[in-house]
């Protein structure tokens, strides 16, 4: 598999206060590789060294030290630029625009000529569903709606791989879903989509793979799968139209509650696997409602590694104080 | 350059959003009114006067557009985090920086030249109104066209102070911008004072210094040729020539210490 | 990274090349067109009234601004009238210049500097010395040396100093003793004013133009100059009143020599010492010898940093009033 972007030792240290500049390691030796086509996530809490990272990648900042790579050329170059594209996070433009002058502006700054630069943003503005606002200036957009801009003009060049900071930022949950549902079809078109998130059930929703950073350190990364498939604790049947006493005795060590009339739902261990129980339940005149693993959630997974990487709120809150 | 080029026209859009040409609106009010009450109250002196204030209101508006613009044009990005898309494009950061100022270039441009019309306008209409008799005993005609000569130099003027309101907002904050460009505006508008020094100082040390700032710091005065415009001195063809060329080299420091600054900027 | 100081001493190097480039274009720029001389160092504004009203809040300041241009411009046009830039000396004879405007400015920049602030110590009492100073050392106005320290104290009515001021501007520069001792009396009548104004005012009076007088007035400047400039003048005209009464004396043993010898005049000392009258070869306060020539007369030496002598209405003693 080849690799859209990689990472090699990458560090950021910044100097903190004006007097006597003391170093603050923002991001600390990140070494980590995205593969072509893939959705890869970028988690981790605030202040975690997500952001930095991405602009590393995007050079608005200079590494102390380390190396990378997008599409096989190192950062800035222009060619590289031309074939990616970029959200940050709670974007800002030009409050005297239009969504159109915007995205046409910036179609200019890609090099597309003048016919050429109208019908992409018009294109663009359609996809992400502020057509009928195109010609409003940017002064007049909600959150949500420069939410939106942003993720057209990322968007523009038709890009290989584009880079999203906290897209979901802002959008009420329609507009969430439209998001992942953009996401997805980018990545059916061949599109390397990697983002950064602190909300962990869009992870688990999109991404393949996943980096999960806290306190500028890279604490665990890989298949989404492989992480969570450790934790996997049990199963949750839903079972109706049998009684207690049936569910006693098919499943006497399954914690089980009533949640209506003849209606429960029995938490049950790993092993032994169910298959036995719910024959025994269906033989008794019982229907399966539903039947789903219970495995642990990304997000015990992720306080779990963070807590035993002795990450907690005081550094993530120093780290805003100081934005 | 294309993306020169753009950069460039955004600034100028957003100039004519913020309104500031209406500040043509003003000087032409100015001048009008003027011309009028000056009609009322000199006698012969008038075209005098309509040229000094026409020509001191377009470097004065000038300069003021000039500031007050130029010590945003990169802070106001940065400040308000447009910079990490439009650095995102496939720009080179230098494309940012002559781009701001080849836009507030051409604002300026438009502004001088369409208050050089105006000027010219008012003084065609009093050169059509007053007695010959009067106007023979003018320093200068009415319409001169050293007077184009003297607002083409008061845009050099003027795009050197924009480019050092520039250099200032790479890496300080408006305020501080705004008083540097301003200081150093005053300063260059007073710099053959600082030539002059060695006739009152004693200390060789002081004097060195004062000769050492004279050359490094910007030389504005050059740029205002209106008393000899205004009374009918000739303005020599290469005095222009050299006048522009030292613009030209001293706004090319500007812009290599400005880009240079900007290119290694971390944005945070 | 090495290629990062490369380029930060690149860009070092380009910023430079183009200043000094601008530099040079510059200097040929006034080679070619060569700027106005700055000596139409005109005041705009004269009204210090206006002026007032226009530096509003910033009064103050405006006047140390003009008390800065009003000494730059008195030492420019001193330096330019003299050509030389120790200018306690003697200045060059008057029939070699020709610029009488130089210090045209002079009064209105200090009239300006003390409206825009009244109590401008020094602005008074220099002002007044550059303005008395006569041609070319100043532009030789005592009339308004006095004017501009009779509006001191105006502003100040206890100050005895500007009195003493105008007092001594009338003895030395405009010969009035009968003005100097009035306002010598004026000032001593200040209380807290020293006690040798009096006596000052009396002899100025009775003897003013002599030397015991000048003498006196001298001593006072002396002791009461908080200048080096004026304290080194004080001196000075003090030496050379001593050098006057050397005269004096010198030209009586002169005289007694011719009497003792037949009408034969002295050619030189080493004659009068031989005689018996002087021990050694006189010398004045600043150690040249002073002249004795054919005829019998005694003068400084021109070559005496003393020389010239103050005028001939000091050359009296008492005696020969």
């Amino acid at each position: 598999m080849s690799w859209a972007l990689t990472t090699d030792q990458l560090t950021k240290d910044y100097r903190v206060g004006f007097w006597r500049p003391r170093p603050y390691r923002a991001l600390d030796s990140l070494t980590l590789q995205v593969g072509a086509g893939e959705v890869f996530g970028f988690l981790g809490p605030n202040g975690a060294g997500k952001t930095t990272t991405l602009k590393l990648l995007m050079q608005l900042v200079f590494p102390t030290s380390g190396r990378a790579e997008i599409l096989g050329r190192p950062v800035g170059d222009l060619t590289v630029k031309r074939r990616l594209g970029y959200l940050p996070e709670n974007p800002y433009f030009y409050d005297y625009l239009t969504a159109e002058e915007l995205l046409s502006y910036f179609a200019a700054l890609l090099g597309y000529p003048p016919d050429e630069r109208k019908k992409r943003a018009a294109r663009l503005l359609d996809e992400v569903g502020i057509a009928g606002e195109r010609r409003l200036p940017l002064r007049r957009f909600s959150k949500g709606m420069l939410q939106r801009v942003g993720i057209a003009q990322a968007l523009l060049n038709e890009p290989e791989i584009v880079v999203f900071d906290e897209p979901m930022s802002g959008l009420d949950p329609l507009g969430r879903r439209d998001v992942r549902a953009l996401i997805l079809r980018l990545r059916d078109r061949g599109c390397t989509v990697l983002f950064s998130s602190h909300v962990l059930s869009d992870a688990e929703a999109l991404c393949s793979r996943v980096a999960i950073l806290a306190g500028g350190r890279l604490i665990a990364s890989g298949d989404l799968t492989e992480m969570l498939a450790f934790r996997a604790r049990g199963y949750e049947l839903v079972v109706a139209g049998v009684d207690e006493a049936v569910i006693a005795r098919a499943a006497p060590d399954a914690r089980c509650v009533r949640i209506g009339p003849s209606r429960y739902t029995l938490e049950l261990p790993l092993d032994p696997p169910p298959d036995r129980l719910l024959g025994a339940l269906t033989a008794a005149g019982g229907h399966i409602v539903s039947l789903n693993p219970v495995r642990g959630t990304l997000e015990d997974f992720f306080v779990e590694r963070v807590r035993s990487a002795g990450v907690g709120e005081g550094r993530a809150s120093v780290w805003e104080a100081q934005r | 350059m294309k993306a020169t080029a753009a950069i460039a026209v955004n600034v100028f859009r957003e100039s004519v959003r913020d309104k500031v040409l209406y500040n043509l609106v003003l000087f032409a009010i100015l001048l009008i009114g003027a011309s009028y009450l000056i009609g009322q109250l000199t006698a012969g002196q008038d075209v005098k006067i309509i040229k000094d204030l026409g020509l001191t209101a377009t470097r004065v508006f000038g300069l003021f557009i000039a500031v007050f613009i130029g010590i945003g044009l990169v802070s106001k990005e940065v400040e308000r985090r447009s910079v990490y898309s439009l650095l995102a494009k496939p720009i080179h950061r230098y494309h940012v920086v002559l781009g701001k100022f080849a836009g507030l270039a051409l604002t300026l441009l438009v502004n001088v030249a369409v208050m050089g019309v105006a000027l010219y306008a008012v003084l065609a209409y009093m050169g059509w109104n007053v007695d010959a008799d009067v106007q023979r005993a003018w320093g200068a005609p009415a319409l001169d066209p050293a007077i184009g000569k003297a607002v083409a130099l008061i845009f050099v003027e003027l795009l050197l102070t924009t480019a050092i309101a520039l250099f200032f907002s790479t890496f300080s904050t408006p305020i501080l911008s705004a008083a540097f460009t301003f200081g150093l505006f005053i300063v260059g508008h007073f710099s053959a004072d600082l030539r002059n020094f060695d006739q009152v100082l004693d200390s060789p040390g002081a004097v060195f210094l004062a000769r050492g700032l004279y050359w490094v710091l910007p030389n504005l005065a050059q740029f205002d040729v209106t008393e000899q415009v205004v009374h009918g001195q000739p303005v020599p063809a290469g005095y222009v020539a050299i006048a522009v060329a030292y613009a030209a080299l001293y706004i090319a420091m500007l812009l290599v210490i400005a880009t240079a600054v900007f290119s290694r900027r971390d944005f945070k | 990274m090495a290629s990062r100081t490369l380029r930060t001493a690149a860009v070092i190097v380009a910023a430079a090349a183009l200043v000094a480039s601008a530099a040079g274009v510059e200097a040929a720029r006034e080679r070619a067109y060569p700027p106005a001389e700055a000596v139409d160092d005109a005041l705009y504004l004269t009204s210090g009234a206006a002026l007032r009203r226009l530096t509003v809040a910033m009064n103050p300041l405006a006047a140390d601004l003009y008390w800065i241009r009003a000494v730059q411009y008195y030492g420019g046009a001193r330096r330019r009238l003299s050509g030389d830039p120790a200018a306690v000396q003697p200045p060059l004879p008057p029939a070699a210049i020709a610029d009488t405007t130089a210090y045209d400015q002079l009064y209105p920049l200090l009239d300006v500097t003390t409206t825009l602030d009244p109590r401008f110590d020094i602005a008074y009492r220099f002002g007044a010395i550059f303005l008395a100073e006569s041609y070319p050392s100043g532009p030789g106005r005592p009339d308004l040396a006095i004017r501009l320290l009779e509006k001191g104290f105006r502003a100040q009515p206890d100050k005895w100093e500007y009195m003493q001021e105008i007092g001594f501007v009338y003895y030395w520069y405009a010969h009035d003793y009968q003005q100097a001792a009035g306002w010598f009396n004026r000032a001593a009548a200040v209380p807290g004013a020293p006690n040798w104004l009096k006596p000052l005012a009396a002899t100025t009076l009775a003897a003013g133009g002599d030397r015991a007088s000048a003498r006196l007035m001298w001593q006072a400047i002396l002791q009461t100059a908080d200048v080096d400039w004026l304290r080194a003048q004080a001196e000075r005209r003090l030496l050379q009143l001593r050098a006057l009464d050397d005269i004096d004396a010198l030209q009586k043993l002169a005289d007694r020599y011719t009497a003792e010898h037949g009408g034969e005049h002295p050619h030189d000392w080493s004659t009068v010492v031989r005689a018996g009258l002087l021990p050694r070869i006189p010398g004045d306060p600043s150690g040249t010898a002073y002249v004795l020539d054919d005829n019998g007369h005694v003068t400084l030496s021109d070559a005496s940093p003393l020389s010239p002598l103050p005028e001939a209405a000091l050359g009296r003693s008492a005696e020969q009033r």
